[in-house]
C-alpha cells in the first residue's frame, strides 16, 4: 500500500454541514408537540425549603405541568456514584453525596432545581417560573475551603459530622528521611481558584416517551450517551432498548459534559414519560455558570527537599480540594492532581494528603485538564523558587531532574485516577526541552533582546515550562467496522464528539487500513442505538481507546477482505493490495476487484455463509488498555507587560507536543491552540468569583471573559516531537488537554521573569491585571530588600 | 458590600428622628418604593422596584427598627426577597446635633445581595445603591425643609 | 398569544409572512419558526457573537433583536452564504485552514466576515484580529480562524 493517511494533514469530513448550517445540535431538533421545559431554581446557596407555591403559576395559559420533589413521589432519587473512590488506594474515606432531579428539602448550592415547568413553549415556561413562590429559610452559607473544616462551620450535608468529602493519601518511598538528608527545604503555600468550562454551546436535553413504541428517545449534549442510556433505562425500570440517547454535533465539551445524571438529565425523561410528550430543555448561559459544572479551586501547602545542587530529594504536599456540594465524580480530580505534581522529574520520595472538602458551591467536575493543571503548576512554581533559593539556572535544574530517556517505562508508584499505578510509558522529557528552547530563540533572548528591551524601560518576560499528561485511560471502548455494497465504509462506536475531528481522525485509520479515501469512511459516533458498549469522552482518550479499536476492527475487516480476494482473484494474499476502493494483485493492476463487489460477494443472496466465518465484510473490536499512556510536552512564552495597566502582550508563543503518533496534524495543532486560549484563560483573565453567600458574582459573559482574538499571542508555533506509546497498536497519546496544562505555570514564571528586579513570587492562579498590581505593590524590589 | 457615608439635614434632630419612623415619608423619599407600611411596633413591611443594569425587578420584604435609643442612634434591618434575587442587610445610623436647624446623620452597614442581581449587576451594585441613598436622602432633606418653612 | 403581529421579513431572498409575538426575539423566530437552525444561541446576551446575522447587509446580534424589528428588512444568515456542495471561499478557506472544530460558534463568524471581506478584500493581519474580536471562540483559539480569513482573502484576490 502506497497511500498514507494517518499522519496527513487531511480537510475534515464533517466541515462542510457545520460550514453550512447543516449540522443538527440539540436545540435543533424539532417534534411534533414538542414541550419545553424551565427550572425555577434556588437564589441561596444554601436554605431550608418552608414552602413551595405552584397555584399562580399553573393558571397561566401554555402551562401544562408543574413538578417539584413532592410530585416525583417515589420515582424521586438521587443520581448515582459516577466514579467510586479508588480501592487500589488504601484507608481512603469518602463520603458519596449526589444531586437530585428537584430539591426536596434542603438546597445545597445556588442554581439548584427546586421545580420545573412544563409549557407550551420556552416563554410561556419562564413566566410560569417568575410566577412560582418559594419560602426559604436562609441557612448559614459556607464557600471558604479551611472555614469548611473548621470545627464551627456551617455543615453542607448535616447527616455527616463535618465537611470533610472524602480523604485520601498517598506516598512514594519516603519523605521524611529525604527531608533530613536535604539541604534546602522550601515551603510555600498555593492557591488555585475556579474556572468554568464555557462550551460555546449551553447544554439540553430532549426526552420523548413514546407510550405506545413504549422507546424513550433522548438528545443530550452529553459526552457520555452510552452511560446515560444505562442509568435513564435503570432509574425507570426499562430494559437498555429501550432507551435510545443521541449526542449529535455538540458544541463543545471540555469536561462538564461528561458529567451525568444532572438534575436535568434526571428530570426530564421522568417527566416525558410521565405525560407522554416530548419535552426540551435548553440551558441559558446566566444557567450554565450554576447548574453545569467547574473546577480547580484547591490549597496546597508543599514542601520540597533539595541538595545544594539541586536535585530534588523529595515532595510534600497536603492539599484541599474543594468538591462543591456534592461529590458524585469521586476523586479522580484529585488523583489527577497526585499524578501530576511530580511532573516531569525524577522524585523518588513523595507524600500526599488530599482532603476533599464539601462547600455550598456548584458540584466540581472535571475541566479540561481535570485537576493536571494545578499539580504542573505546583511543581513548576516550587522549581523557579528553588532555583531562586539556590542560585541555580531554571534550565539547568530542570534538566538535571528530567527522568532520562532511557529509564521508560518510569514506575511512580502512587495509583492514578484509572485505579492503577501512574507509570510514565515513554517520552524524552529533555530533548522535547531542547526542542522548545531553540523554537524560542531562548538563549538569544535572555542574552542579547531581553537586555536590550530592558534599557529601553520595558518589562519583558521570557518563560518555558515542560509537562507531562496522563492521557488515554480505560476502561474500553469499542467499535464496528463494515464495508457497505456501495464500497463505502461505516463505522460505529459509542464514543461522543464535541468538536475533536472524530469523524475524520477515525476515518484516516480506516482509510490507512482499507486504502479507502477518508471521504468515504462515514463515521458515526454518539448514538446508543448503534453501538452499544463504551464509556465516554474524557481524559484525552479518543485517539487512544477509540482509534485503538477503530485500528483494530479495521485490520480484522482488512483480514476478512484478503482472505476473500485472495480467492475470488486467485492470488496469495500477500501479493494483494488495498488502495483507491479496489484490491488488486501488485504488479498486474488489471486483476482487482472493488471492495463493494467483494462486500456484496460476501454477503450472498443463495448459497451458504460458510460455518465459522461472518457475512459481509464487518467487525467489531474494543480496546481497554491497562493504563493510560503519558503523552508530554513543552510551553514557552515572552510576553511584555503594561507598567500602567497591568495588561500583558504575548510577543511569542511556542510549543512542543509529544502526543506520540499524530494522526492529524491540523486536528493536533488545533487541540493545542484551544487548549492554550483555555489556559491564558486559566492565568489571567477567568476567575469564577464567589462571595461569602454563594452567589457567582460574574454570570454572564460580560463579566467573566473568555479569551478573545486580542488576547491570543500573534502566532502560537507548534513542534512536534513523537515517542510513540508501546501500550497501543497506533503508537498513539491523547493530546485534548494538554494545550492548557502548563499555561497558568508558565505565566507565573514569565511574570516573575519580567519584573525581575523585585521580589516577586506567585503562588496563586488565576491572576488578573489587579491582582498582578496588588502583588507588585506588595513585592520590593532587591535594592529595597538588601536595605 | 459595606456602605457607609454621611449626611447633613437642615433640621433639627429630633425632627430627623421623626422621619425616620414614618413610613409614609420615608415611602416618598426613598427611589423605588411602591409602597412601606407599618405592621408591628418596630416593623415595617414594603416592596422596591430597583434597576440595576440590566436587571429590573422588586424585592418584598420586612424593614425592622432596633437598637433604638431616640433621638441618638438606630440600626435598621432589611431582608427581602423577588424574582430577581434577595437582599439582606443592616446598618446602623447614628444622629449628631449640629443645631436647631442641623443635623449630620452617619450611617454605615453591609449589604448583601444573590440571585439574578448578584450575578448580573454585581459590578454596578455599589454605584447605583449610592445614588439610590443620595437621592433618597436628598428627597427627606427637601421635605424637611418644607415642614420647617411650615412651622415658622 | 398576547399580541400578535403581522411579520414581513426577506430571510435569505425568500419573503415569508409570520404571525409572531412582538416580544419574540429574531434568533427564536429564525431558528424555530422558519426552522434555519444554523444561527446558534451561546449567550443571549450580545457578547459571544454566534447568533450574528446579517441585518441589511450589516453584522447584528439576532439574540439582542426582537424579530419584529425586522420587519420589512433583509436578513442573511449561514444557510444564504452557501451550500455543502457549493461553499462560498470563506466557508472553504475555514475547512482548508481548519479554523473550526465544533463549528457551534462558526454561523456567527461566517456572517462576520463576510459583511468585512466585503469592505476590506485585502485586510492585514492587525485588520483581521479586530474583526473577529466581538466573536468569541472557546475551540480552535483563533489562529486557524485568522488562517482561514487570510486564505479567502488571498482567494478573492484571485
Amino acid at each position: 500500500m502506497t497511500k498514507h493517511f494517518i499522519g496527513e494533514r487531511i480537510k475534515r469530513n464533517e466541515d462542510p454541514r457545520l460550514l453550512t448550517g447543516q449540522a443538527l445540535f440539540v436545540d435543533d431538533v424539532e417534534i411534533p408537540g414538542m414541550l419545553h421545559a424551565a427550572f425555577k431554581r434556588s437564589d441561596y446557596a444554601h436554605a431550608r425549603i418552608l414552602s413551595i407555591d405552584v397555584s399562580t403559576a399553573r393558571e397561566r395559559p401554555g402551562v401544562v405541568a408543574i413538578f417539584t420533589a413532592q410530585d416525583m413521589g417515589e420515582d424521586w432519587m438521587p443520581g448515582p456514584p459516577l466514579v467510586s473512590p479508588p480501592p487500589t488506594v488504601k484507608d481512603v474515606t469518602f463520603h458519596s453525596r449526589r444531586q437530585a432531579p428537584l430539591v426536596k428539602d434542603i438546597v445545597r448550592h445556588a442554581g439548584e432545581t427546586v421545580a420545573v415547568v412544563i409549557a407550551e413553549n420556552r416563554y410561556i415556561a419562564e413566566d410560569a417560573v417568575e410566577d412560582i413562590l418559594v419560602e426559604y429559610e436562609p441557612l448559614p452559607v459556607v464557600t471558604d475551603l479551611e472555614q469548611a473544616l473548621a470545627p464551627d462551620s456551617p455543615k453542607v450535608h448535616d447527616d455527616l459530622d463535618s465537611n470533610l468529602a472524602a480523604h485520601m493519601y498517598q506516598q512514594k518511598g519516603d519523605y521524611e528521611s529525604a527531608k533530613a538528608r536535604a539541604d534546602t527545604i522550601i515551603k510555600r503555600r498555593f492557591y488555585i481558584d475556579r474556572g468554568a468550562a464555557v462550551a460555546m454551546e449551553n447544554r439540553g436535553i430532549i426526552a420523548n416517551w413514546d407510550e405506545k413504541s413504549k422507546q424513550l428517545t433522548m438528545w443530550d449534549t452529553t459526552q457520555a450517551p452510552i452511560p446515560i442510556r444505562n442509568g435513564t433505562a435503570a432509574r425507570l425500570g426499562l430494559s437498555d432498548s429501550q432507551v435510545r440517547v443521541i449526542a449529535p454535533f455538540v458544541g463543545g465539551g471540555f469536561g462538564p459534559k461528561i458529567m451525568m445524571f444532572y438534575p436535568e438529565e434526571m428530570l426530564l425523561p421522568w417527566a416525558s414519560k410521565k405525560l407522554c410528550r416530548p419535552i426540551k430543555w435548553i440551558e441559558d448561559r446566566r444557567e450554565n455558570f450554576y447548574a453545569t459544572t467547574s473546577e480547580r479551586q484547591q490549597l496546597h501547602d508543599v514542601e520540597m527537599a533539595l541538595t545544594r545542587d539541586g536535585h530534588i530529594l523529595g515532595l510534600k504536599d497536603d492539599f484541599l480540594h474543594d468538591t462543591g456540594a456534592f461529590d458524585p465524580y469521586g476523586l479522580t480530580i484529585p488523583l489527577n492532581t497526585q499524578s501530576h505534581l511530580m511532573g516531569s522529574y525524577v522524585i523518588e520520595n513523595f507524600s500526599s494528603n488530599c482532603t476533599a472538602v464539601f462547600t455550598n458551591k456548584p458540584i466540581v467536575t472535571p475541566v479540561r485538564g481535570a485537576g493536571r493543571q494545578q499539580g504542573i503548576f505546583i511543581i513548576e512554581r516550587m522549581l523557579d523558587i528553588a532555583c531562586k533559593e539556590l542560585g541555580i539556572d531554571p534550565l539547568e535544574i530542570r534538566r538535571k531532574n528530567f527522568i532520562p530517556p532511557d529509564a521508560f517505562p518510569y514506575h511512580n508508584v502512587i495509583i492514578d485516577q484509572a485505579f492503577s499505578e501512574l507509570i510514565f510509558d515513554s517520552g524524552n522529557y529533555k530533548a522535547v526541552f531542547k526542542k522548545t528552547l531553540q523554537m524560542i530563540d531562548y538563549e538569544r533572548f535572555v542574552k542579547e533582546e531581553q537586555p536590550r528591551l530592558r534599557s529601553k524601560g520595558k518589562l519583558v518576560g521570557i518563560a518555558i515550562v515542560p509537562f507531562i499528561e496522563t492521557t488515554g485511560v480505560g476502561p474500553y471502548e469499542g467499535a464496528r467496522v463494515q464495508i457497505e455494497t456501495s464500497g463505502k465504509v461505516n463505522v460505529s462506536t459509542g464514543y461522543g464528539t464535541q468538536g475533536q475531528g472524530h469523524f475524520t481522525s477515525f476515518a484516516q485509520i480506516v482509510s490507512e487500513q482499507l486504502g479507502v479515501a477518508v471521504k468515504d469512511v462515514h463515521i458515526i459516533t454518539g448514538d446508543t442505538a448503534e453501538f452499544h458498549w463504551g464509556t465516554g469522552s474524557f481524559a484525552s482518550r479518543g485517539a487512544v481507546v477509540v482509534g485503538n479499536a477503530v485500528h483494530a476492527a479495521a485490520s480484522s475487516v482488512r483480514k476478512k477482505v484478503l482472505k476473500q480476494a485472495s480467492k475470488v482473484l486467485a492470488t496469495p494474499e500477500d501479493e494483494l493490495e488495498l488502495e483507491d476502493g479496489l484490491v488488486r494483485v501488485a504488479d498486474i493492476p488489471a486483476k482487482s476487484i472493488s471492495l463493494g463487489e467483494l462486500a456484496a460477494l460476501a454477503n450472498p443472496l443463495r448459497g451458504a455463509v460458510e460455518p465459522g466465518t461472518e457475512p459481509g465484510l464487518e467487525a467489531t473490536d474494543y480496546f481497554g488498555p491497562q493504563s493510560g499512556t503519558t503523552a508530554s510536552g513543552c510551553h514557552a512564552m515572552i510576553l511584555e507587560v503594561d507598567p500602567e495597566t497591568m495588561m500583558v502582550d504575548i510577543k511569542r508563543y511556542a510549543v512542543v507536543e509529544d502526543c506520540g503518533k499524530v494522526l492529524n496534524p491540523l486536528i493536533v495543532e488545533g487541540q493545542v491552540h484551544g487548549g492554550v486560549s483555555m489556559g491564558l484563560g486559566n492565568a489571567f483573565y477567568e476567575k469564577l468569583q464567589f462571595d461569602e453567600n454563594g452567589q457567582i458574582l460574574n454570570a454572564s459573559l460580560a463579566d467573566y471573559l473568555i479569551v478573545t482574538s486580542f488576547e491570543m499571542p500573534p502566532h502560537i508555533e507548534t513542534g512536534h516531537f513523537e515517542t510513540l506509546s508501546p501500550l497501543n497498536k497506533l503508537g498513539t497519546k491523547g493530546v485534548g488537554e494538554a494545550g492548557a496544562i502548563p499555561v497558568p505555570a508558565l505565566f507565573a514564571q514569565a511574570l516573575e521573569n519580567a519584573f525581575q528586579g523585585r521580589d516577586l513570587e506567585i503562588l496563586e492562579t488565576p491572576l488578573s491585571p489587579n491582582r498582578l498590581f496588588e502583588l507588585l505593590q506588595e513585592s520590593r524590589t532587591t535594592k529595597e530588600k538588601s536595605q | 458590600m459595606k456602605l457607609k457615608g454621611e449626611y447633613t439635614f437642615d433640621a433639627s434632630r429630633e425632627e430627623v428622628w421623626k422621619i425616620f419612623r414614618d413610613p409614609d415619608v420615608l415611602m416618598m423619599a426613598l427611589p423605588g418604593t411602591k409602597s412601606l407600611k407599618q405592621i408591628g411596633e418596630n416593623d415595617y413591611e414594603g416592596e422596591l422596584q430597583v434597576h440595576i443594569g440590566p436587571i429590573a425587578g422588586s424585592f418584598g420584604g420586612k424593614l425592622t427598627v432596633s437598637n433604638e435609643v431616640p433621638p441618638e442612634s438606630l440600626t435598621l434591618t432589611v431582608e427581602g426577597n423577588g424574582k430577581i434575587g434577595f437582599v439582606k442587610g443592616a446598618g446602623d445610623v447614628i444622629l449628631i446635633n449640629q443645631g436647631d436647624t442641623r443635623t449630620t446623620i452617619q450611617y454605615s452597614g453591609e449589604i448583601q445581595i444573590g440571585g439574578r442581581v448578584a450575578s448580573v449587576g454585581q459590578r454596578l451594585f455599589d454605584s447605583v445603591s449610592k445614588s439610590m441613598i443620595d437621592q433618597g436622602l436628598n428627597k427627606l432633606n427637601g421635605i424637611l425643609q418644607d415642614r420647617t418653612a411650615v412651622h415658622k | 398569544m398576547n399580541n400578535s403581529f403581522n411579520l414581513s421579513i426577506t430571510v435569505n431572498g425568500i419573503q415569508y409572512e409570520r404571525e409572531v409575538e412582538p416580544r419574540l426575539l429574531l434568533s427564536d423566530f429564525l431558528r424555530h419558526d422558519l426552522g434555519l437552525t444554523g444561527t446558534h444561541v451561546g449567550c443571549e446576551h450580545g457578547v459571544c457573537g454566534a447568533c450574528t446575522i446579517l441585518f441589511d447587509d450589516e453584522p447584528a446580534r439576532s439574540c439582542l433583536m426582537f424579530a419584529v424589528t425586522a420587519h420589512g428588512h433583509h436578513v442573511t444568515t449561514v444557510e444564504g452564504l452557501g451550500s455543502i456542495d457549493h461553499l462560498s471561499p470563506l466557508q472553504e478557506s475555514f475547512r482548508e485552514a481548519h479554523g473550526l472544530q465544533c463549528g457551534f460558534c462558526t454561523p456567527g463568524f461566517l456572517t462576520t466576515l463576510t459583511a468585512f471581506l466585503k469592505e476590506n478584500p485585502d485586510p492585514s493581519e492587525d485588520e483581521i484580529r479586530e474583526a473577529i474580536s466581538g466573536n468569541l471562540c472557546r475551540c480552535t483559539g483563533y489562529q486557524h480562524i485568522m488562517d482561514a480569513v487570510k486564505l479567502a482573502a488571498e482567494k478573492s484576490g484571485n
